[in-house]
């Protein structure tokens, strides 16, 4: 006879939801088991909800408990914010009863588009940064700041391609975005290393330029660097590596010039085994340390 | 058969059915939840969700189409509409 | 200005993602300012290769009966025949059964349509709503007059298929077994019980018909009509071995006596 196993449900959720100064992890299944075994080895953890958007299973057993441990962002790939077309609504309704379910410390969505014309497209897509473009996507991220009943951030993006339509940078797309909508920023410093080395600009200039008063949480990543049909160097964000040491230095220079913000570590191929992951967690928290012991990254404009 | 002796064949298969079952089904294989599992044990589904990531692979030359299925088909005997019965590699459709 | 269908709008942007047959879109930048059209096919790239990975991890016997390579050939002309329309990468390749059983290319492999039906069944239990399995041993103590009126409740993600191919068998020998039987003989097709009681996916053999009794009583038919529907299909319909079936799945949630005081 089978043994019942009472399911887990509703918002339950006995840890404290906010997102703490600290460095996380992305989660994935792989490391459910790895987590949940020792929960004081990290202090918060990232997941995407589109992986969660289903009515029962082994995810939503695991994330309960995993919920029910550590506080919890969701980090959104699916809205296509960036886009022509307005967000999709029974998508933002399904986006908040998960939220209501884990109660999220921070929600994330990106600077790009992916559906269009009913089709999704699962790659986080560029856009021309154009003040109609920028208009649009003020309208659709505050249509999701309604829905979901709550401010979200704002991720820039990796860009293997620039515009020649684009009337501004994105520095000042997303700080003009942030500005009128309200929301915050997620600063991705390897996007901004990818974005940099793959249009042959100066990522400290584009750091220089960030609404860094805006952001409210850090990630850091790998990337795979490869060659163009041309055989010029390109940087793929593939989050299948370690974080590179020039996004190491670019970190370890942010966080002298922000207020203190959780940063969290993306990786999503070729996936470690937990201790691996654990490892880049603490480096980024030592690098925090360091700099806040000696006094800095507080109160700096 | 009448209602009556449906009645008691349906209760006997019923306590039979009971009896059979006092051993809960088992997954198939060694079904793990954590890490590397055997194909199509999907129930964690520890590959094929969204992503914010690129592929680091880049294929810009895609291959030709690769018109011969060359798994393990090879070895699964079936019988096609037409009655024949075949194994083996297949030929090509349409080249 | 720029016409809606050209270089920087997004319906040329995507039209070109979907077919490489079209030309990249022109106005893209890449490197210090000199035209990279072929930056875009590192999108075209992520889109196919995310997809495949998808399809891959879904459907992984389909992938094992006709190999990496021509399933990946294969992936890439059902994505642009079916591209997903949710965001949701988990909803993505209910559509694939269909496609295999139109497709030219794999018509010599008749049965690889109901594995890939037999795969996303699966799919859809192990991330279906979660019900806990009833505790039938009051079911014993019935009086027997009364268990030809019981009706039962379905675990939600109990499934039965029904294959004129031995689709378990194949899928077993490509799925589980650690060693590739070298042929299976080609037998009478299967039915089987599909049903995730707790975290895993259950596949569990039915006999002929049993998939009938099932649809029966997933329609909310006493036990009494629906083992008359199933022998009606099949005069050997084996009543014990599928109520076995669903005992030992962990696929009746709960169950009720009938109203019926026509007797």
């Amino acid at each position: 006879m089978p043994v019942p196993v009472p399911p887990r449900h509703g918002g339950i959720a006995p840890c404290p939801g906010q997102i703490p100064m600290l460095a996380g992890v992305g989660l994935r299944p792989r490391h459910y088991a790895d987590v949940l075994a020792d929960p004081g080895q990290i202090a918060w953890v990232e997941v995407h909800p589109e992986n969660y958007l289903c009515a029962g299973g082994p995810q939503h057993h695991y994330l309960t408990q995993v919920r029910e441990r550590m506080p919890l962002s969701f980090h959104g790939v699916g809205l296509s914010l960036g886009g022509e077309e307005r967000p999709d609504a029974a998508h933002l309704q399904r986006l908040r009863a998960l939220a209501a379910r884990y109660q999220p410390g921070l929600f994330s969505e990106h600077l790009a588009w992916s559906s269009h014309g009913g089709h999704y497209l699962n790659d986080l897509l560029p856009l021309p940064y154009t003040r109609e473009n920028l208009a649009r996507m003020i309208d659709h991220v505050g249509e999701t700041q309604e829905a979901l009943g709550r401010r979200i951030l704002i991720e820039n993006p990796s860009l293997y391609l620039a515009f020649e339509a684009s009337e501004m940078p994105e520095t000042a797309f997303l700080a003009e975005l942030a500005a009128r909508s309200g929301c915050g920023l997620l600063l991705d410093l390897n996007n901004v290393y990818v974005s940099c080395m793959n249009a042959g600009t100066d990522p400290l200039a584009y750091l220089a330029s960030f609404p860094r008063a805006a952001v409210m949480e850090i990630h850091l990543a790998g990337h795979a660097p490869e060659f163009d049909r041309d055989g010029l160097p390109v940087l793929i964000d593939a989050h299948d590596r370690p974080v590179a040491d020039p996004v190491w230095r670019l970190f370890a220079r942010m966080v002298e010039h922000l207020p203190p913000v959780p940063v969290l570590i993306e990786w999503d191929s070729d996936l470690p085994d937990w201790p691996i992951l654990l490892a880049e967690a603490r480096r980024a928290q030592s690098i925090v340390d360091r700099v806040h012991e000696r006094g800095g990254g507080r109160d700096v404009a | 058969m009448n209602r009556r002796t449906a009645g008691l064949a349906i209760a006997g298969s019923l306590l039979s059915a009971l009896a059979l079952s006092a051993a809960p089904a088992a997954a198939e294989g060694t079904e793990k939840c954590y890490g590397i599992s055997l194909a199509g044990q999907n129930d964690c589904a520890s590959a094929g969700g969204n992503s914010c990531a690129g592929t680091s692979k880049i294929d810009y030359d895609k291959a030709a189409w690769k018109l011969v299925p060359a798994g393990s088909c090879a070895t699964t005997m079936v019988t096609l509409p037409d009655g024949s019965t075949r194994a083996g590699s297949l030929e090509p459709i349409g080249s | 200005m720029t016409s809606p269908d050209s270089l920087n709008s997004e319906a040329g942007f995507a039209r070109a993602l979907w077919d490489a047959r079209l030309p990249r879109p022109a106005g893209v930048i890449g490197r210090a300012g000199r035209p990279a059209a072929d930056r875009f096919d590192i999108h075209r790239n992520n889109i196919f290769a995310s997809l495949t990975a998808a399809l891959r991890a879904r459907f992984p016997v389909v992938v094992r009966l006709v190999g990496e390579a021509f399933f990946a050939d294969m992936a890439a002309i059902f994505i642009r025949r079916h591209p997903p329309v949710s965001p949701v990468i988990m909803e993505y390749g209910g559509a694939f059964a269909a496609f295999l059983k139109e497709f030219d290319a794999v018509g010599a492999l008749p049965y690889l349509a109901d594995i890939a039906r037999l795969e996303w069944l699966r799919h859809l239990a192990a991330h279906g709503a979660d019900a806990v399995p009833a505790d039938l041993s009051p079911l014993a103590r019935l009086a027997p007059s009364a268990m030809a009126e019981l009706r039962f409740t379905l675990h939600p993600t109990a499934t039965a298929l029904s294959s004129a191919y031995p689709v378990a068998s194949i899928w077993r020998a490509n799925a589980v077994a650690p060693d590739l039987q070298p042929v299976l003989a080609d037998s009478a097709g299967e039915s089987v019980l599909i049903v995730r009681p707790h975290r895993q996916v259950l596949l569990l053999d039915l006999p002929p018909a049993g998939d009938v009794l099932i649809a029966a009583l997933q329609e909310g038919r006493t036990l009494g009509d629906a083992a008359a529907l199933a022998a009606a299909r099949d005069l050997d319909f084996d009543l014990t071995l599928t109520l076995a079936a669903l005992f030992r799945g962990g696929a009746i949630t709960g169950f009720a006596p009938g109203h019926s005081s026509s007797n």
